[in-house]
């Protein structure tokens, strides 16, 4: 008996000592590990919405226009565009020989298949309002496309890089969900929910020496400190989307290479200007002059980002830069509040979605912020699933914050524009300077055209806010520094044509 | 023992069927909407109106029970809404991720609690005694999240030794299985260990008290024996109904070890389909774990029936 425990003791104790040496050897090489943060749901890219997802969209298909990490649009399945002088007719032409993963020669067809299913209501694609301009779209020949257009629309190239409208064989729609072919850089491998998505390099892909990695493979790790750990350990080669309260002390470490860009992600202080107290233009200005937007972004975003006025981030060349900000002023902020009818300021409740850590942190600092300017917050938690169906549009103050979107027209004018489909689930905002302006910068063709009327827009903005917008969130990622050739993409999602893994 | 077999399985089925209900039921009046957290930041009310047709919602709640039900007398577990794929092979593959690593933790637990547990019984108020004491309060006290962040801290990224996260499917190599497999059975099983030694020791010293044990030891039985055969089968009995709580445990409910090691096992996918409302993954999935926990407490009565004849007697009389 105690010889056999004794010997069982043993083994036990050299199977953990021999555990180094059955120790899995470093993945195939020159494969790029990526580490994200939750499972994707969707693998039909028509039918994506999350962050994590649109990765994969990026790395599997192409649009017909691509949006280069300085937010220009880059030629992709179209080599070059045109437009009518009315901006209502647009002319795509495809690039030719383009091969899906399965072999099979992508044409105009499909891409006209794409969009009338996009178009179609049955396939509920969730980016359709984005599309509502198309009325007509045709195939002249195998390397044309031709859209119409209900009304002018000078952003229409720029939309074609977003997320969702991937050009896909117009066959093999069924197997979108479980088996994805496209005409990207990686082709699907496998997918285990929960676990990773294993991509493999499309050998036949349209641009000669492209891509230079054998494959990518994205992590899903939910446990930041767990991704960390396994960065650290070379299990993983990069971590998307960092908490920004890690960028300053992972930037520390000298085998870590960590990028943080601006990026027209926005989050905001929603206020209801239907129902007091916030139906008063007054109270809405109070609050924005007595809160400082530099103390907001310190305190909620650790310095990763920056105070901005509409959704339009200060790195953009459309951002009002002439609007002058009035000095943060508390007292004259309560003082505006007895203006408005509230002598002994405003006691009125704050919810924050629970599960969106950046956005809980921004109502608390609201809360300790607007204090001194005669606003009483009280913080109140809701699930971040029930948020959309009970919050939005509905409280009086919540928090709240939106992705960027491609184009500057698509990133106002839904959340801005009092026909906007975003304003009727935010802040009910009305006002005739922004839309005229709004509307005239989504008419003009001329990036200097429209310049100046977004920075109308910003200007009218300022001085009546529709709620408290508070900053543009910085996107934070941690790549190891054997790799190279990879931008950190204000739209959050990556290019990995070029990259290499020593 | 047939007879009392039969009796136990038919109540199996009775509570799995009465769960069904009570799970269609409680899923139901959880706040949210699935459409709202499929559609995300695309959610405008005409998107959100049009999908809750397309995915059935507006059917009375009796017949999406009755849909659910059939398609579950047909084997069918439904579709996953957010996923757009059965949940039947994702629940499985999860399922078999979970059972491997709460088959391991399992053993270790059954193996290392009840042992422990018989020596510290047996050296109860010797130094072993109090070291396993002390150290059954640390690891009941201090929660299993801490032990696997200082494991992965420790071993994969100071020594290098063991991957920090990740399952790998056994045919990616049976090393690179064990190897992941390592750390997250480790802290599953110490905290339960702790608890089932505890329990274990306790049951066992009131057993050696006991008249049976003077008499056995009366009748000049080895140590060994009276300890082996006559103290640990009845001192197992708290142990065991321990176990088959655990056992459901490990399968569905050890969702912050599944998330900080990130294995991908059925209690982050039953948290996955809370955060998204995907319901029908999220009544399958607990249907499933329902089963298991009724099964292993099946599997427990029978144990206790074989290591006790008083309950098989009783139980068939």
């Amino acid at each position: 008996m105690t010889l056999t425990r004794r010997a069982a003791i043993g083994a036990a104790i050299g199977s953990v000592v021999a555990l180094p040496a059955i120790r899995p050897a470093r993945a195939a090489s020159n494969v790029l590990r990526v580490g994200i943060g939750t499972s994707l749901s969707r693998l039909d890219p028509l039918l994506t919405t999350i962050g994590d997802e649109y990765i994969y969209d990026n790395l599997v298909f192409n649009g017909l226009t691509r949006m280069a990490e300085d937010l220009t649009t880059q030629p992709d399945l179209a080599e070059k565009w045109e437009y009518g002088t009315d901006l209502k007719s647009w002319t795509f032409h495809l690039r030719q020989g383009v091969k899906y993963h399965d072999g099979s020669i992508m044409v105009a067809a499909d891409v006209v298949a794409m969009f009338k299913r996009l178009m179609d209501p049955a396939t509920t694609a969730p980016s359709r309002s984005n599309y509502d301009m198309i009325t007509g779209v045709e195939a002249p020949d195998d390397h044309t496309v031709v859209f119409t257009l209900s009304y002018p629309y000078g952003g229409f190239a720029d939309i074609m890089t977003d997320r969702q409208v991937k050009i896909v064989p117009r066959g093999k729609v069924d197997q979108l969900a479980t088996k994805p072919i496209g005409t990207g850089p990686f082709k699907f491998v496998s997918y285990t929910p929960g676990d990773r998505l294993i991509l493999a390099k499309h050998t036949e892909y349209f641009e000669p020496g492209m891509p230079k990695l054998e494959g990518v493979e994205l992590r899903i790790i939910p446990e930041m400190s767990s991704k960390l750990a396994a960065l650290q350990s070379g299990e993983l080669d990069v971590v998307w989307d960092l908490p920004l309260e890690q960028v300053k002390t992972l930037a520390a470490r000298n085998d870590l290479r960590v990028e943080s860009v601006p990026s027209g992600s926005w989050d905001a202080a929603i206020m209801n200007n239907l129902i007091p107290p916030f139906n008063n233009p007054l109270v809405r200005a109070a609050f924005q002059l007595g809160v400082d937007k530099a103390d907001v972004v310190e305190l909620t975003l650790f310095g990763q980002g920056a105070p901005t006025i509409s959704m339009i981030p200060p790195t953009h060349p459309f951002y009002a830069k002439t609007v002058k900000i009035a000095a943060t002023d508390p007292a004259a902020a309560k003082k505006m509040l007895a203006q408005a009818g509230y002598p002994n300021g405003v006691s009125v409740p704050i919810i924050v979605p629970v599960g969106r850590p950046v956005r809980e942190r921004l109502g608390v600092t609201l809360q300790q912020l607007a204090k001194p300017a005669g606003f009483d917050l009280q913080v109140q938690r809701v699930s971040y699933s029930s948020f959309d169906a009970e919050v939005s549009g509905k409280a009086p103050l919540y928090i709240d914050g939106y992705f960027a979107r491609p184009t500057i027209d698509t990133s106002t004018f839904p959340f801005l524009h009092t026909t906007g489909s975003w304003n009727s689930r935010l802040w009910h905002y009305k006002n005739a300077k922004v839309d005229e302006a709004l509307a005239a910068g989504r008419l003009a063709g001329d990036p200097a055209e429209q310049s100046k009327h977004y920075i109308a827009m910003q200007e009218a903005l300022n001085a009546d806010p529709a709620g408290y917008i508070a900053y543009s969130v910085n996107f934070a990622c941690a790549y190891r520094k054997s790799v190279t050739g990879v931008k950190t993409h204000p739209m959050r999602w990556f290019d990995l044509r070029t990259t290499v893994v020593a | 023992m047939t007879a009392y077999i039969l009796r136990r399985l038919l109540g199996v089925v009775a509570v799995v069927a009465a769960t069904t209900v009570l799970i269609f039921g409680i899923v139901h009046i959880l706040p949210g909407n699935v459409a709202y957290a499929i559609l995300g930041e695309f959610a405008t009310p005409s998107a959100v109106a049009a999908l809750e047709v397309k995915l059935g919602l507006h059917d009375p709640l009796w017949l999406q029970y009755w849909h659910w039900l059939s398609g579950l007398l047909h084997g069918d577990l439904g579709q996953s809404l957010t996923m757009d794929r059965p949940a039947g092979p994702v629940i499985a593959e999860a399922v078999g991720r979970s059972a491997i690593l709460a088959g391991f933790a399992f053993a270790l637990v059954a193996v290392g609690g009840i042992g422990l547990g018989v020596h510290a019984a047996t050296h109860a108020g010797r130094p072993a005694d109090h070291v396993l004491g002390l150290a059954q309060l640390i690891f009941i006290g201090v929660p299993d999240f801490f032990w696997a962040i200082l494991v992965i801290l420790v071993f994969a990224s100071m020594l290098g030794w063991l991957p920090a996260t990740g399952y790998s499917p056994i045919s990616d190599g049976f090393g690179a299985w064990v190897s992941h497999l390592v750390l997250p059975v480790l802290v599953l099983a110490v905290g339960l260990i702790a608890h089932v030694s505890r329990l274990t020791r306790a049951a066992m010293l009131e057993a050696l008290r006991s008249r049976y044990v003077l008499m056995a030891r009366a009748k000049g039985l080895s140590e060994r024996r009276v300890l082996w055969r006559h103290a640990a089968p009845n001192a197992m009995l708290p142990a065991i109904t321990i176990l088959a709580i655990d056992f459901g445990l490990l399968i569905g409910g050890v969702v912050v070890i599944e998330t900080v090691f990130a294995i991908p096992g059925l209690g982050r996918l039953l948290v996955f389909a809370i955060e998204h409302h995907d319901l029908p993954l999220l009544q399958a999935g607990m249907l499933v774990l329902t089963t298991i926990y009724a099964l292993a407490n099946l599997a427990a009565d029978l144990a206790y029936a074989a290591l006790n004849p008083r309950i098989r007697y009783t139980a068939s009389a």
